[in-house]
Parts: structure tokens; C-alpha cells; sequence
């Protein structure tokens, strides 16, 4: 006889937000997930009839940890409608504070948040590595947690410099930034970027970003881990010692789709080059395409350095945001009538899905008053690419690039936690060394603008889309008589956490969770492990 | 020993990562060497759930003291007062809030939700502030909800509120020092001057040099919808991540401790008559203010004219 549990529900805290997983457990395997958002926020709702510039200011307030995200997408519909050209240096100075943050998130949830679970005494006080973790680890006491703690807080002050403050500033205007920050405060941020950067080679790494970037398969990356003590105790050789030892690297597998929305608009003038595409590195005219794809749903097409895009596996596709929808079928919410909203300018978009599976410029967020029903348990929508789901986060950005390293580990041991986790512990390698020749180029450009008057925003549809910290976030907007008449998010959470679609198909760490043996039916802690390698962010996921 | 319970609701996380760029103490040094001890953060915590209910157990039945009752984010009371759009295993938020706030020594609202319910208070989710809801009285717990201490709630307007501001505060609770409060209930030390002082283009706003487009250094009040003058905080006294503020880098302050945040009218334009704000600084006299204004125009040296001041 099999020993099932049904239904046990895992409230999972260091999520920015509220989260509740249920699982059914059998012979000590997960065999099925519920992931249940459990907060309802309604900021879309909020947004219409509110004035044209008024995204700026509220939705970055969706959430303390991605903040500048929200703003970048917002201001990105702003600048589709007016066609605006943005100027390089209002380019730059956006990109170096939206870096920041996401390094920013990048280290404080690595540490403080996922490997502050390698502490827990309740599950890992006999494992040999214990001591060593819990003296890293431990909230607020542990080492790592307060060189975190420390050095995150210097970095964001280049936000400040640029902005104002962090959390929740505005700083990113249609047409560029509101403020030129003096030479003393651009070099001010060299340097932080500068000791920052020394300490992750240091600490994070171990090693130096050019020893790290030589890293290109899995059979280095051991070899690596061998070949120094400071490597094999730096925060990431420690983490790959603790997934192996634990069998992290083991579990949490999930949907095997993975999406990008591309980030960081290049300058006109850089001598930044974008990370090519794993598929235009294998193929000659998707250039071309991929600019169709963009530029046929009303945004404007600009380089990025990070590239958008769809993978199946790591055999990557070219990306067409026309494929994407909302499924709410297992959602708290009402379904929205498509003649309800009338997007003109969407002639371009027609979703071959059931109603009840919306593209964003169509969907609505209503919810369903009981808010307890039938086959319903989330606050989250689902979030579908061509009707499948989809994982985003860094992992799915390194897949898209195709990093040498990630194709490598994926290809070999299949998708994990570890290696979910891992490239996100990893992503600052790339984003550091590009903030400093934006700094520079600042300098050298000082003269040039920074800003180009706008004086109104004309009625239209528009969409924002970037890579979050979390991964891929869309802002899609319609403005009918010089007020918001349409606002739908869809953030990197609700395709990573979603819930099941019309199809049952499961949302990715539901997925995920599928087969993670536990140990422990008190602690469920490998849960935590599978979930947490998402890097979750109920706050922007229930907005 | 001083023990803090943090507990989030309706928000967006925004207090704590506020806090986390505390200055004036550095959040190590708080809880390590002010033995204050964190019983539970959401962001933080590593204890397991079965180990957070035996906790929050603990202090229901007066065994383990709460010193410090935090929330972050808004009590959500929908629907039709239910609540059901914020639960935990199934239960409203609200009523797990309101059994731990019974039995702290202080409860803290820190952020303008928790404070004054900010975003979602004419919005389905319900949303209120502890003991305010906007200007009115009453909120979640009630106007005469006092804590064991025989405190109302604190309230640490802001979104989110500024960092030194909630460590200050947990440093003051800690060492025993007891807070005059204004009619909202903010702490004087903090909430008595206006976000205006100290900002950096005050000599602008002095000869009403203003502006009515980015990324200018002129006054952002008559025409960018800035409330500096209108709404108190320690933005540009103690400034944000030891650097700055919003009006020093060109961004409009947008009110954030008043408790009508945020407000209906659209951001980034200063609603008016005439060109005449409608809303003036807190306690002028219409008439004599724009008397001043006119005259100070007049008076406005040249370096100022022609923007020659850097902010």
C-alpha cells in the first residue's frame, strides 16, 4: 500500500510576500503541487482613469524589491506612444540604476534568502557542512548575511546618485532622466561599482570574472571548485558543495520552456556589444525577424544587450510577444469579455486561444467575489507562450544568451535548482563589468543630452517589456483621452508561479515540485529549496 | 532584550528594503549590538512553519513578551469585510494581526498602508491603516486601541518610510525613550518639518524660479505637482541611501506621508488657479503668500534666472 498525504499545505515565507504551496505526498515523493497566492492587490484596476503619467509614480510601488523594473516598463509604453528618441545618456544612467537594483535582488536573495535555509537547524544540524553554514548564513548573525547586508546598501547608492532614493523613485521620465548628476557623483559611482565589484570577486566568487567567464562546461566548473581553497569556500563554491552534498542539484526539474523579454536598451553610441542569441549564433536572418516580431506589436525596436527570446529546452526560438496570454481558469477572477476592450491598435494580435486566455491588451483583472470555488486556488493568473509555460528568471536568460556554461549544465544533469540558483548567484559577472563603461562613456559624453521635452502623450496602445530582476515583465497600456483606460502587468512570478491553465497543465514550480523527495514531513524543506531556486516575488505576482 | 515581530500584509516589501539602507545604524550593528532580538521577519526568517506557529502560540499565551509589533502594508478587509483577499491557511490576515497587536508592548505601522491603508482604500481589497483610514480616526484597531504600553499605534509614514526613521525608532523603543506623536500619529522628531527643508533648490522656490518641464534646476512646486512644501518628512534633512533625495534629483516629491497617498489628482502636475497652486504650503495665508511670491519673483537675482545655481 502507498502511503499518500494529501493537500499538506507549506506556507513559504522569504517570498516577497505570501505564498502557500499545497503538495501531495506519496511514499515520501511529491506527486502533486497547488501554488496558491494568497494576497489580492488590484493595482490594475487602480490604474484606470488615473493620468497618463501616473504609472511612474504607482506601479513601481507593486514592489519594494524590483521597483525600477515596474518604472522601466511603465516609462517603456511611454516612450512607444510618443516615438520619442531617448537619449544615450538617459540610456545609460537608466540601465546603471535598473543593474543595480538587479544585483541588488540578485545577492540579498541568494544569501539572505536561499542560502540562509542551509542554516536551519531543524533540518541540517547533523549534515557535516551545518556549522560552517549556520556561521554564514544565519539570519541578520551570519557573516555572508552582513557583508550582504553591508554591501548591497553601498551599491544602491549609485540609484540615489541617479535618482533620488531607493526603494520607489520616478526618476525615468518619457525622454529621458530627470536630473544629470555632477561629475564627482558619476565618479562617486566608479568607485562603489569598483569596491563592489572587488569584494564579489572576492567573496561571491572567489575568483576573478575573467578566471569565472573561463568556466564553459561542467567539467571546468568541477575542476574549478577544486583548484583553490578560496574558490571552494567563496559563497558559490560553498553553495555548489552544500546542492551536491544535499541533493539540490537533484531536484526541481520543472517545464523545460524557458522566456526572455531581452533588457537593457543599448546607447546609439556604446562600445557595449548586446549578448548574441544562442539562435542567431546558429542561424543567419533572425536579426531580422526578431525585429519584425517587435516592431509588428507597436514597440519600438532598440538593441539590447540582454536578448529576448523562447527556448524548448536549450534549442532557442525567435520571440514573438503575439503568443503571449493569460489563462485564468484556475484563477480568483472573473472572465473578461472580448468586447469589453477594444484595442485598436492591436489588429496585429489575434491569440489563437480559448476565451479565457487572453492577450494583455484584452485581458482584465476582476475578482471573483467568493474568492473560493471549485477548481480556483490562486490569486496568481497564468501566464501562457504560445499556450505553454514558461520559466523566466537568470537561468532562462543564460539558456536564451547561450552561455557556454548553463547550455552545458542543462545539457548534461538536465534543469535543477542548483542550476537555477546558480545562475543567478552568477548573473553581477556580466552586469558589473558593462556598468563601468557606461560610467565612463557618461563621462566622456557629459555634454551631450539627457532629456528631450515632451510635452503631451498622445492616445494609443502600448507595451513595456524588460527582464526584471526575476525575469521577464510586461506592462501592456491603453490611453484613451489623455487618461488610462487599460493597465495589465504580467510579472516574472505569475509565469513561474502560476497555476494550472484550461489545459491542466501545471505552472512551472508546480512542475517543479513533481517528484522532490522529502525527508521531513514537518520541516518539507526541499520544497523550499525547488521553490525558492524561482527567486519568488508574490508582492509583483498578486499585484 | 527587546523582541520585534514584522509582519507583512498588504504592501509591497518596500519598508523593508527601506531599512536595510539604514545609516544612522547600520541594521548589523541594530539587532547585534542594541540586543534586539527579531522574532520573525518575513524576508528573513529560516525558522520552519511549524516552528513560526509555535512561536506565534508562544506569544498568544503571554510566554514568550512582544516587545515591537510591526506591519508592513495595509489591513485588507475584502471582500465586504471578510478579508478573505489576504489569508493564511485559509484565514484573514487581519484576525492573525489583530490577536498579536492584543499583546505587544508597541505596535508599529511602518509605511503609509499600514499607517493610513495607502493604496486600495477605495479600491475592492478594503484596504486601512491601523488606526487611521486616510485623515479619519479609527482605522483596523479602533481609535482608542492602545497598546501595553499604553501607546496608540506609531505610526512611520512614507512609501516607503524612510529607513533611519523605522531603525530610529526601534532604537528609541529599545532604549526605553518615549516619542511625542503629531495628530496622525508620526513622531514629531521626523514628521515636524516639511520634505521642503533642506531640498536643495529651496533658493528657487525662495524667487519662485519654477519649472514646468524636466530636468531643469529650478522649483518643481508651482507646476510639477511637487508636495515638499505641502507634507512633513525627513527626506531632505537626513536624505535617502546616504546620498539624496527625489526633488534633489528632479523627481517631484509625491506626498508620500500625507495620508491621503497617494492622491487621486494625476502625478507630476500641481493642480491650480491661474496658475496659482491650489494647495499652498501648510499654514500660509493665501493672500500674503502670493503677495510674497509676486514680490519675490521680482526680487529673483540673475544666477538664479539663468539657472546658473547647480542643485
Amino acid at each position: 500500500m502507498s502511503n499518500i498525504i494529501k493537500r499538506i499545505n507549506i506556507p513559504l515565507n522569504r517570498a516577497e510576500g505570501d505564498l502557500e504551496v499545497h503538495v501531495d505526498v506519496t511514499d515520501g515523493v511529491i506527486t502533486d503541487a497547488w501554488s496558491c497566492g494568497t494576497m489580492y492587490r488590484g493595482f490594475e484596476d487602480m490604474m484606470v482613469g488615473r493620468g497618463v503619467l501616473d504609472g511612474l509614480v504607482i506601479t513601481p510601488r507593486i514592489c519594494g524589491i524590483c521597483s525600477l523594473s515596474h518604472l522601466t516598463a511603465a516609462v517603456g509604453v511611454l516612450d512607444v506612444l510618443t516615438g520619442i528618441s531617448v537619449p544615450d545618456n538617459a540610456i545609460r544612467l537608466s540601465n546603471l540604476a535598473l543593474m543595480a537594483e538587479t544585483i541588488q535582488s540578485d545577492i540579498r536573495q541568494s544569501i539572505l534568502m536561499y542560502m540562509s535555509d542551509f542554516a536551519n537547524h531543524e533540518v541540517y544540524s547533523k549534515h557535516a557542512m551545518f556549522e560552517d553554514a549556520f556561521r554564514r548564513y544565519s539570519p541578520l548573525k551570519g557573516s555572508s548575511a552582513q557583508d550582504v547586508i553591508r554591501e548591497s546598501k553601498k551599491l544602491i547608492e549609485i540609484i540615489a546618485i541617479i535618482g533620488g532614493q531607493w526603494p520607489h523613485t520616478s526618476f525615468m521620465v518619457p525622454g529621458g532622466v530627470t536630473s544629470i548628476p555632477e561629475i564627482h557623483k558619476i565618479l562617486q559611482c566608479r568607485l562603489i561599482i569598483k569596491n563592489f565589484k572587488n569584494w564579489y570577486e572576492k567573496r561571491v566568487l572567489g575568483c576573478s570574472i575573467d578566471r569565472w567567464n573561463s568556466i564553459t562546461s561542467v567539467k571546468k566548473l568541477l575542476r574549478w571548485l577544486d583548484e583553490s581553497q578560496r574558490q571552494k569556500e567563496s559563497e558559490v563554491g560553498f553553495f555548489l558543495r552544500f546542492c551536491m552534498a544535499t541533493g539540490i542539484d537533484k531536484i526541481g526539474k520543472g517545464v523545460e520552456n524557458f522566456i526572455s523579454f531581452g533588457n537593457l536598451l543599448l546607447p546609439e553610441s556604446t562600445t557595449v556589444q548586446p549578448i548574441e542569441s544562442a539562435r542567431s549564433a546558429t542561424s543567419k536572418d533572425n536579426s531580422t525577424k526578431d525585429k519584425y516580431a517587435l516592431e509588428s506589436d507597436g514597440l519600438k525596436y532598440r538593441k539590447r544587450f540582454i536578448p529576448s527570446g523562447f527556448a524548448r529546452g536549450v534549442s532557442v526560438e525567435p520571440f514573438n510577444q503575439a503568443k503571449i496570454s493569460e489563462d485564468i481558469s484556475h484563477s480568483w477572477y472573473e472572465p473578461s469579455s472580448f468586447v469589453e476592450i477594444q484595442a485598436q491598435s492591436t489588429n496585429t494580435i489575434q491569440p489563437s486561444k480559448p476565451i479565457g486566455s487572453l492577450h494583455p491588451f484584452k485581458g482584465t483583472t476582476k475578482p471573483y467575489a467568493s474568492g473560493n470555488s471549485g477548481e480556483q486556488y490562486s490569486w496568481t493568473k497564468a501566464p501562457r507562450y504560445d499556450g505553454l509555460p514558461a520559466e523566466t528568471g537568470p537561468l532562462a536568460e543564460m539558456i536564451i544568451q547561450g552561455n557556454p556554461l548553463f547550455q552545458d549544465m542543462v545539457k548534461s544533469n538536465g534543469v535543477n535548482a542548483m542550476v537555477r540558483q546558480l545562475a543567478r548567484i552568477v548573473r553581477p559577472v556580466a552586469l558589473l563589468s558593462i556598468m563601468e563603461v557606461w560610467l565612463d562613456e557618461l563621462m566622456v559624453n557629459r555634454k551631450a543630452p539627457f532629456y528631450n521635452s515632451i510635452k503631451d502623450i498622445p492616445d494609443g496602445d502600448g507595451a513595456g517589456m524588460i527582464e526584471a530582476a526575476r525575469g521577464a515583465l510586461g506592462h501592456w497600456v491603453s490611453i484613451r483621452n489623455s487618461k488610462i483606460s487599460h493597465y495589465q502587468i504580467i510579472t516574472p512570478t505569475a509565469w513561474n508561479g502560476s497555476p494550472r491553465d484550461a489545459n491542466k497543465l501545471r505552472g512551472p514550480w508546480e512542475e517543479a515540485l513533481i517528484g522532490t523527495p522529502i525527508k521531513n514531513l514537518n520541516s518539507l524543506i526541499e520544497a523550499g529549496h525547488v521553490v525558492r531556486s524561482f527567486d519568488p516575488c508574490m508582492v509583483c505576482s498578486v499585484h | 532584550m527587546t523582541t520585534v515581530y514584522w509582519m507583512q500584509s498588504g504592501g509591497c516589501g518596500g519598508d523593508t528594503y527601506s531599512l536595510f539602507s539604514s545609516e544612522i545604524l547600520d541594521i548589523n550593528d541594530m539587532f547585534e549590538n542594541l540586543d534586539i532580538e527579531l522574532l520573525w521577519h518575513p524576508s528573513l526568517s529560516n525558522i520552519s512553519a511549524n516552528e513560526h506557529l509555535e512561536l506565534t502560540d508562544s506569544i498568544l499565551s503571554k510566554k514568550t513578551p512582544l516587545d515591537i509589533l510591526i506591519l508592513e502594508g495595509a489591513i485588507i478587509r475584502g471582500p465586504a469585510g471578510t478579508g478573505m483577499f489576504d489569508t493564511k491557511d485559509g484565514h484573514p490576515k487581519k484576525d492573525i494581526f489583530h490577536a498579536l497587536a492584543t499583546n505587544a508592548r508597541y505596535v508599529v505601522a511602518v509605511g503609509t498602508c499600514a499607517a493610513f491603508g495607502g493604496f486600495g482604500v477605495d479600491h475592492a481589497i478594503e484596504a486601512t491603516g491601523l488606526q487611521f483610514c486616510k485623515r479619519k480616526r479609527g482605522g483596523f484597531l479602533g481609535k482608542n486601541f492602545v497598546s501595553l504600553s499604553g501607546s496608540p499605534v506609531i505610526n512611520l509614514a512614507g512609501c516607503p518610510c524612510h529607513h533611519d526613521v523605522i531603525s530610529g525608532t526601534l532604537m528609541a523603543i529599545a532604549s526605553g525613550a518615549v516619542f511625542e506623536l503629531d495628530e496622525y500619529q508620526r513622531p514629531v522628531e521626523w514628521y515636524s518639518t516639511m520634505v521642503h527643508q533642506g531640498c536643495t533648490r529651496n533658493e528657487y522656490h525662495e524667487y519662485r524660479i519654477e519649472e514646468s518641464d524636466f530636468g531643469e534646476m529650478g522649483c518643481l512646486f508651482f507646476h510639477m505637482g511637487c508636495a515638499g512644501p505641502l507634507v512633513p518628512g525627513p527626506c531632505n534633512k537626513l536624505l535617502w541611501n546616504n546620498q539624496s533625495s527625489k526633488p534633489r534629483a528632479g523627481v517631484p516629491c509625491f506626498g508620500c506621508t500625507d495620508p491621503e497617498f497617494p492622491r487621486t489628482t494625476p502625478f507630476f502636475y500641481t493642480p491650480n488657479i491661474e496658475g496659482i497652486p491650489i494647495q499652498l504650503p501648510r499654514g500660509v495665508n493665501r493672500a500674503h503668500y502670493m503677495v510674497y511670491k509676486s514680490m519675490a519673483a521680482e526680487a529673483a537675482p540673475d544666477r538664479l534666472k539663468k539657472r546658473s545655481s547647480k542643485v
